[in-house]
C-alpha cells in the first residue's frame, strides 16, 4: 500500500524546473531592460508585427522623401538665386540702354555691357548642382547654353549673321550698315530677328535644354516641378536683347536706327524682367510646398514614431521591476532548494 | 508441540522482514528514476502462524499514465511546430533590423526615390540597383531557409520512424517478458516499469491507444485507429525526400501499410512529434513559400515594362526583376512555385555583372528598344522611376493559397506575411507552452502517486529493524525456554 502523495524525485524536479523557468525569464527581462524593447518583438505582438513592419516602411519613406527634399530645395535655392543674379543683370542692363539712349554713353560702351550681359545670361544658366544642370529640363546632364561668342562662330552666332545677311545683303561687320534705315531695322528686329528666338530656333540653334521640367514627388502624393529650364520666354527675350546690341554693330549703325535699335532692346528687356518676375513666382510656391510637405512629414514622422514605441517598447520601468521581482524569486528557489535538501528522515533517526 | 510451532512463525517473520527489507532497498535505490514506480510487497499469513511474501506488486494508475502519454504526445507537436516557426523567423528578423522582404521592399523604394530626385547621379543608380539585388537575394535565401527547415523536417520524420520501430522491438521482448511471467506468477514490475518507459517514447513521436488483455498482454494503437503493436510489432515506414525544392512534396508515413500523416486517409494521426513535424513539412512552411513566391511574382509585377511604341502591339515583359520564365510574364494571382527561390535582378541592369544600371531610369532593361521609356536619353528624365515607385504602390491581386492578403501592395503583402509567420509563431509558442506546462502537471501526479517517498520507505525500514528485532527476540525466548526445559529433563 502506498500511503504517501509525493514522491521523492518530483519534489527536486519541481524546484529545478521551476529555477529553470525563472532564469529564462530573468534573461529576458533582462535584455529588455537595456534595449527597452521586447526581448522578441515576432513573439510578443504575433500579428501585429505586420503593422510594425508596415510603420516601419512607412517610416523609411518619409524620411526618404525629407532627405529628397533637401535636394530638391537646394535646387530650387539655386535656381531662385541664378534667376535673381538674371534679374538683376537685366535691370542693370535696362538702365545702361536708357544711359545710351539719351547720349550718356557710346554706343561702343553700351555694345560691350551687352555682350557682358549675354556673358552672365549663359553662365547663370549653365548653373549646375551634384551634377545636374539646373536649368536644363530633364536634359540634366547636358550643359544648356554654349558660349554665344567663340571660333569658329557657335550656330547661334551664324544664324543671326545669315538673317542679317539675307536682309541688307552684308554682314553686321559691313561698313554699308551706315545706311540702314529705320524702318529696315524695326522690320528686321521685329520679323526674322525675333524669328531666331521663337522656340524652334532657339532649340535648334541656342539651347540644348529640354523643354520639360525636371518634376520630384515632394510627399506621398505630392508631385511638383522642382526647375524651370532654359527655353522660357524670358532667356529667350534677354538673349535677343543682349545679342541685338551686342553683335549688330551698333557703333556704325546709323543714328536714328542706332536709338530704333535701343528702344527695341530696351522694350524686350523690360518685358522679359516681367517674365522673370513670374518664374521666380513659380519656383518661390515650389519652395513653399516643399516646405509644407517636410512640415506635413515631420509630423506623421513623429506619429509614425510614436506608434512604433507603443507597439515595440518595454516600459524600462515595469521591466527593471520585474528583474528585480525575478531575482527574488530565484533566490527564494535557491534557498528552498537548499532547505529541501536537508529535510530527509535521515538526518532525524538516531543513528546506533 | 508449540514451542517449535512459534520458533517456525518466529523464522518465516525474518525471512519476510528480509525480502520486505530488498523490496525497500530497491525502492530506495531507484528513488531518483522518475520512470520507476514504487514497488510494494505483499504479504500473506500461512495457515498455523507464520507469514511468506505472497507477491510484489506496483503502485500504479493507469488513467494518470494515459493522460501523461497524450500530453506528451501534444507537447511533442507543438514543441516541433514553435521549433519550426522559429527558424522560419530568421527570414525575417526583428522589425527594427530591417531585414525582411517587407523592409528591403521599402528600401528599394527610398532608393528609387532618390534615384528619382537626382536621375543623371550613377551612384544613386547604382545603389538603387543594390537594394534590387538585396531584395532578390533575400527572397533566394529565405526560399532556401524554408526548403532547409522542410529537409530537415523529413529527416526528423526518418530518425522519428527509426527510433519508433527500435521502440517497437524492444516493447515486444518486454511485453513477452511480462506475459510469461504473469503466468507463472513471477515478479514482473520491472519489466512493467519499462513499458512504461517505451510507451513515454513512443508517445513523444506520435499519438498512442493502449489496450491491457489478459496476462498483462498489451496492444497498442495510433491516436487515429491504426495498430502499432498486437502481438507483433507492425512496420512503420517513411520513404525520407533527402532534398527538398518549393515543387518537392514530401511522402506519408505509413503504419501496417496504412498512411498516418498528410491530407489523405482516414487514420490520420492527430498529435505526437511526427504529426507537427509533418504540419511543418507538408503545410507550414509550403504556406511560407507560396507567399515569398507571390512576393517575388509581385515585384516581377511591379517592375514590369510594357510596350512604349505610339501603337503598342507586345506584351508586357519582366523588367528590373526577371527570373527563368522571361520573358514571358507570370500569370497574374496565381503563384508560380519556387519563384522566390529563381528570382533575380536582370543582368543587363546590374553592374556588377556588366549590365547599366541608367537602364532603370530609361526603361528597355529587357534589351528590346520598343520598351525604353526615355528614348531621348535625358539625364534628368524621372518619369520611368516615378511610374515604377507608383507601380509598388499599387495594390495587385495575389493567390489566395498564401492564405493572406488577395489585394495589397507588394510591400503590404510582405508585411501581412510577416504578420502571418509571427501570429503563427506567437500561437504555436503559447501553445506549447501550454501543453508542456500540461505535460509537467501530469507527470507530476504520476509521479506523486506512483513515485518512491524515500521518507516512506525509512519509517517502512524502522518498523521492518523492528519487527526484524522482535522475532529475533522470540528465537532467543523460545531458545532459552527449551533450554529451560531440557535443563529440568536432565
Amino acid at each position: 500500500m502506498k500511503t504517501s502523495f509525493i514522491a521523492t524525485s518530483s519534489i527536486s524536479s519541481a524546484s529545478r524546473l521551476s529555477i529553470m523557468k525563472l532564469q529564462a525569464k530573468l534573461a529576458e527581462a533582462q535584455q529588455e531592460v537595456v534595449s527597452g524593447r521586447h526581448a522578441d518583438v515576432g513573439l510578443k505582438l504575433g500579428y501585429q508585427t505586420g503593422q510594425s513592419v508596415t510603420l516601419r516602411q512607412e517610416l523609411t519613406r518619409l524620411q526618404t522623401i525629407t532627405d529628397t527634399n533637401g535636394l530638391v530645395s537646394m535646387r530650387l535655392d539655386a535656381s531662385q538665386a541664378a534667376l535673381e543674379g538674371i534679374a538683376d543683370g537685366a535691370q542693370t542692363f535696362l538702365n545702361q540702354l536708357l544711359a545710351a539712349r539719351d547720349g550718356s554713353s557710346g554706343p561702343g560702351v553700351v555694345a560691350v555691357q551687352a555682350e557682358a550681359g549675354l556673358a552672365t545670361l549663359t553662365d547663370a544658366l549653365n548653373t549646375s548642382i551634384d551634377g545636374a544642370h539646373l536649368f536644363a529640363g530633364i536634359n540634366a546632364d547636358v550643359k544648356p547654353l554654349g558660349a554665344y561668342f567663340q571660333s569658329p562662330p557657335s550656330a547661334a552666332q551664324t544664324a543671326v549673321t545669315g538673317a542679317f545677311q539675307s536682309a541688307f545683303g552684308m554682314t553686321p561687320s559691313d561698313p554699308g550698315v551706315a545706311d540702314i534705315g529705320v524702318a529696315d531695322m524695326q522690320a528686321f528686329l521685329q520679323g526674322a530677328f525675333a524669328g531666331l528666338f521663337d522656340e524652334a530656333a532657339w532649340s535648334a540653334s541656342w539651347s540644348s535644354a529640354s523643354d520639360q521640367n525636371v518634376r520630384n514627388r515632394i510627399s506621398s502624393s505630392e508631385m511638383i516641378d522642382a526647375s524651370t529650364n532654359a527655353n522660357e520666354q524670358a532667356f529667350r527675350k534677354l538673349a535677343s536683347a543682349y545679342t541685338m546690341v551686342a553683335d549688330l554693330n551698333v557703333e556704325a549703325l546709323p543714328g536714328g536706327t542706332y536709338k530704333a535699335l535701343i528702344d527695341e532692346a530696351a522694350q524686350i528687356v523690360s518685358n522679359a524682367i516681367q517674365d522673370l518676375t513670374a518664374l521666380q513666382a513659380g519656383l518661390g510656391t515650389a519652395q513653399e510646398r516643399v516646405a509644407n510637405a517636410n512640415d506635413h512629414m515631420a509630423i506623421q514622422i513623429s506619429v509614425i514614431t510614436t506608434h512604433i514605441g507603443a507597439l515595440e517598447a518595454v516600459d524600462p520601468a515595469e521591466a527593471s521591476t520585474r528583474v528585480a521581482q525575478l531575482l527574488t524569486q530565484i533566490e527564494t528557489a535557491y534557498a528552498m532548494t537548499a532547505r529541501l535538501q536537508q529535510l530527509s528522515l535521515l538526518n532525524y533517526l538516531p543513528v546506533k | 508441540m508449540t514451542l517449535s510451532i512459534g520458533l517456525q512463525a518466529a523464522l518465516s517473520g525474518l525471512s519476510t522482514t528480509a525480502e520486505q527489507t530488498s523490496v525497500a532497498s530497491r525502492n530506495v535505490a531507484r528513488a531518483g528514476d522518475p520512470n520507476a514506480s514504487r514497488k510494494i510487497a505483499n504479504l500473506v499469513s500461512l495457515p498455523g502462524g507464520g507469514v511468506r511474501l505472497a507477491t510484489v506488486t506496483r503502485a500504479s494508475n493507469a488513467a494518470l499514465l494515459d493522460k501523461m502519454l497524450g500530453a506528451t504526445s501534444d507537447a511533442g507537436t507543438q514543441r516541433v511546430i514553435a521549433q519550426a516557426l522559429d527558424q522560419l523567423d530568421q527570414t525575417n528578423a526583428d522589425p527594427e533590423l530591417d531585414a525582411s522582404p517587407a523592409a528591403l521592399i521599402a528600401k528599394l523604394a527610398d532608393a528609387i526615390q532618390t534615384y528619382a530626385t537626382a536621375p543623371q547621379n550613377s551612384t544613386a543608380a547604382r545603389s538603387a540597383v543594390n537594394a534590387a539585388v538585396d531584395l532578390a537575394q533575400a527572397l533566394n535565401d529565405a526560399t532556401r531557409v524554408v526548403q532547409q527547415v522542410r529537409a530537415q523536417a523529413d529527416a526528423d520524420m526518418a530518425a522519428g520512424v527509426g527510433e519508433i520501430n527500435a521502440l517497437l522491438t524492444r516493447f515486444q521482448t518486454v511485453n513477452a517478458e511480462i506475459v510469461n511471467g504473469t503466468r507463472a506468477g513471477s515478479d514482473v514490475t520491472d519489466y512493467l516499469d519499462q513499458r512504461d518507459q517505451i510507451l513515454a517514447g513512443l508517445s513523444e513521436q506520435v499519438g498512442v491507444r493502449t489496450i491491457t488483455r489478459a496476462d498483462n498482454d498489451m496492444a497498442i494503437y495510433t491516436d487515429g485507429g491504426v495498430t502499432l503493436f498486437d502481438g507483433g510489432a507492425r512496420a512503420v515506414t517513411l520513404a525520407a525526400t533527402p532534398i527538398y525544392t518549393a515543387a518537392t512534396t514530401g511522402n506519408a508515413v505509413y503504419v501496417d501499410g496504412v498512411p498516418v500523416t498528410g491530407n489523405a486517409g482516414t487514420m490520420l494521426s492527430g498529435s505526437g512529434r511526427l504529426t507537427g513535424l509533418a504540419a511543418v513539412r507538408d503545410s507550414i512552411t509550403v504556406t511560407y513559400q507560396t507567399q515569398l513566391d507571390e512576393v517575388a511574382r509581385g515585384l516581377i509585377g511591379a517592375f514590369a515594362e510594357s510596350d512604349q511604341s505610339a501603337v503598342p502591339s507586345l506584351p508586357d515583359v519582366p523588367g528590373l526583376f526577371t527570373y527563368a520564365g522571361a520573358p514571358a510574364m507570370p500569370a497574374s494571382a496565381s503563384v508560380l512555385t519556387g519563384l522566390a527561390g529563381s528570382i533575380r535582378v536582370n543582368p543587363s541592369v546590374d553592374p556588377a555583372q556588366g549590365g547599366d544600371a541608367n537602364l532603370l531610369r530609361d526603361g528597355g532593361i529587357s534589351g528590346n528598344p520598343a520598351y525604353v521609356s526615355n528614348s531621348s536619353g535625358a539625364g534628368g528624365y524621372s518619369d520611368r522611376l516615378q511610374q515604377l515607385l507608383d507601380g509598388l504602390g499599387a495594390n495587385q491581386a495575389f493567390d489566395a493559397t498564401a492564405q493572406v492578403a488577395t489585394s495589397a501592395t507588394v510591400a503590404g503583402f510582405a508585411a501581412s506575411s510577416v504578420a502571418w509567420l509571427q501570429s503563427a509563431r506567437q500561437s504555436a509558442s503559447n501553445e506549447a507552452d501550454y501543453r508542456d506546462t500540461l505535460l509537467q502537471r501530469s507527470s507530476d501526479a504520476l509521479s506523486k502517486e506512483t513515485g518512491v517517498s524515500l521518507d516512506e520507505e525509512m519509517t517502512l525500514l524502522l518498523e521492518l529493524e523492528r519487527s526484524y528485532q522482535a522475532s529475533s527476540r522470540l528465537i532467543t525466548t523460545i531458545d532459552n525456554m527449551l533450554s529451560a526445559l531440557l535443563a529440568a529433563v536432565r
